[in-house]
């Protein structure tokens, strides 16, 4: 058939020119040809379905207000809010009053009266029931703005979708949201917050508080315990946590990728933990303070402006730690951070 | 229309519903005075439930029956049929430049085709005969059955290299070879060699656990599970975009706390700063978990 491997060759050259020539001719057509894909795949999240956050199914869209005489120390629960601006203020009389602008209707439950009173002292406050087929988070008050008078005494429990609240001057709140901003004033009896993507500010506030938050930054300003034995827990995954005056015995503060600041007293007896994994640590305490602190801190540095007593100290890479006293150590403070710095200052 | 009595065609036109209003009145006012037509439009109504009892199977249903679908079929081949060889070639070549990765993987085909007639042209000296690919292996077994004298697996494989098995020109049965090709495992080899050094791994991570590191990985290792088939649906784009940033700097956290335990395992300040690392990442994975639970509780 081939005389000899030169012919094979030639031939085999030709065929190659011609399949070159018909691939770069037709890269020539005007055929539109698809876009071309980024050669490296990047691993991004998928298409929102529609059931982060849902659209609220009002069935009527109105402004409406209701109130209703309760027993002082009532307690409160709103099951489920969807979508709305939720101020919330206590006042000196021993009525709810809910004035709810341009959302669904809603209506009270009472499920417990006060044996001797016989006023309500657990409510519900809830969507007027709707008839026929209920949509997904039909069940839930949405609106504007909804504005709530409840009595000083009263305890909050609430949950919800997306929503900013602002509580002011109430015994006890407990709010759990999926997003929104979460303001808490004047709180005397003890917080529970927990938002996944919002800042949470506490102010003026006492008793037993934990707060937490995904994505979003957590203030303290002017806390203390109620009784003793009362702690206080700040924790973020994506955010700052800053406490100011907080007067816990019992502090923990703990942040993923942000910073920790503290600018207080150490208490005698005291245990504050503060840990970060990938952020800065900063303490700011008075001149006066008596303490041990036991720093970890992997990849970072310590610093302080503090005459500490050096304890013990390890200075090998990815392994650095300082256990130092000052004064007597009357508290205990364990700071702790991956890849962050750590520093010990006075208050001015 | 005759004088006095209706068409046919007029009342079947009727009976289909085809006839214009007035003429409808008309034929019912007829109808009305006139048995003739009565018995004529009682015999096409007969006729027409006949006819549309036989269709109705084909009717009712909702994709295509089977005969349906074989007389399409039949009409199509007798198209093709009309259709010459030549004609065909063209359609099915044109439709193949049509689409350019198909060209490409023609041309790419057919490169390599010429260079293997090049290759298997080649003088029968300077080819390896003895040693051969799996598939070849396997092709020349069934084609030619008679010249293979005996296989034998090679006492080491080469993971990379894809000769499993050598075979020797000579007489073995037809059946004999048959069952050798039905009990051949040709991947085993490589199959082994895949599976081994993750077990191995395995065993020394086990062997290397801090005390309390295992129930840190386990809890990790179940939480994880649980929140890997839920984060796209639990969490928005910008929530899965900041949880995956956070998981990202705890694990190089870990993974760097690791390497300092493992050069030190006395560190414990080290060791203080991994075990918090596994705590944020416990953290972190029970934050997608506490927001599915918050999400179940609040939809009704």
């Amino acid at each position: 058939m081939f005389r000899n491997g030169l012919q094979v060759n030639k031939l085999a050259i030709s065929l190659c020119l011609a399949a070159v020539t018909a691939v770069g001719g037709y890269g020539q057509s005007p055929t539109p040809r698809p876009a071309q894909r980024p050669s490296v795949r990047v691993d991004t999240p998928k298409p929102t379905s529609p059931k982060y956050y849902p659209r609220p199914a009002i069935a009527s869209a109105d402004t409406s207000e209701s109130a209703m005489e309760v027993d002082p120390n009532v307690f409160i629960q709103f099951p489920c809010i969807s979508q709305a601006k939720v101020t919330i203020s206590g006042w000196e009389r021993n009525e709810i009053r809910v004035f709810i602008k341009d959302g669904s209707k809603m209506r009270f439950r009472v499920h417990e009266k006060d044996p001797v009173s016989d006023k309500p002292k657990w409510v519900l406050i809830t969507i007027l029931a709707l008839d026929g087929a209920r949509a997904p988070m039909s069940d839930c008050i949405s609106g504007e703005s909804i504005e709530i008078d409840v009595p000083v005494k009263a305890s909050l429990a609430i949950k919800g979708y997306q929503f900013e609240t602002t509580i002011d001057s109430v015994k006890k709140v407990e709010i759990k949201n999926l997003g929104g901003n979460v303001a808490l004033r004047n709180i005397s009896g003890g917080i529970t917050a927990a938002t996944y993507e919002g800042d949470v500010a506490v102010e003026n506030s006492g008793g037993q508080i934990s707060l937490e938050t995904s994505t979003g930054n957590i203030i303290a300003y002017e806390v203390g315990p109620g009784q003793i034995g009362d702690t206080f827990k700040a924790k973020t995954t994506n955010g700052s946590v800053m406490l100011q005056k907080v007067d816990h015995r019992q502090i923990e503060a703990n942040s993923v990728s942000g910073s920790v600041t503290f600018d207080g007293k150490f208490l005698s007896g005291g245990l504050y933990n503060f840990k970060t994994t990938n952020g800065s640590i900063k303490l700011s305490i008075p001149t006066d303070s008596s303490f041990k602190v036991i720093a970890s801190y992997g990849f970072g540095t310590f610093n302080t402006t503090f005459p500490l007593k050096i304890l013990t100290e390890t200075e090998s890479p990815g392994g650095k730690s300082s256990v130092a006293v000052m004064g007597v150590g009357d508290a205990s403070v364990n700071v702790t951070t991956s890849s962050g710095s750590i520093g010990i200052g006075k208050q001015p | 229309m005759n004088d006095k009595c209706i068409e046919t065609g007029t009342i079947q036109a009727f009976l289909d519903g085809e006839t214009s209003h007035d003429l409808s009145a008309v034929i019912s006012k007829h109808l009305a005075v006139c048995d003739k037509c009565v018995l004529a439009l009682a015999d096409a109504e007969e006729e027409s439930a006949i006819v549309f009892s036989a269709l109705d199977r084909e009717f009712d249903s909702l994709v295509p029956t089977q005969r349906l679908w074989s007389s399409i079929n039949e009409a199509l081949a007798v198209e093709k049929s009309k259709i010459s060889f030549w004609d065909k070639i063209r359609i099915s070549l044109s439709s193949l430049l049509a689409n350019p990765s198909l060209t490409v993987a023609a041309s790419v085909l057919v490169v390599f085709g010429i260079f293997a007639a090049v290759w298997s042209l080649r003088p029968a000296g300077s080819n390896n005969g003895d040693v051969s690919s799996v598939s070849d292996t396997g092709r020349e077994q069934q084609a030619r059955p008679e010249r293979i004298d005996a296989v034998t697996m090679p006492k080491r494989v080469s993971p990379k290299s894809a000769v499993l098995y050598k075979v020797d020109v000579s007489n073995l049965s037809n059946e004999k070879v048959g069952k050798l090709a039905k009990t051949a495992n040709f991947r085993q080899g490589s199959d082994q060699l895949r599976v081994r050094p993750a077990v191995i791994k395995s065993v020394a991570a086990a062997e290397d656990y801090l005390p309390g590191e295992e129930s840190y990985m386990r809890t990790i290792s179940d939480l994880k599970q649980n929140v890997d088939g839920q984060k796209d649906r639990i969490l928005n784009p910008s929530s899965r975009i900041a949880y995956e940033r956070d998981m990202a700097v705890v694990n190089d956290s870990i993974g760097k706390m690791k390497e300092v335990v493992k050069k030190n395992p006395k560190n414990q300040s080290a060791k203080q700063v991994l075990y918090s690392s596994y705590q944020n990442k416990i953290d972190l994975l029970n934050s997608v978990v506490e927001r599915e639970e918050l999400m179940a509780s609040l939809v009704r």
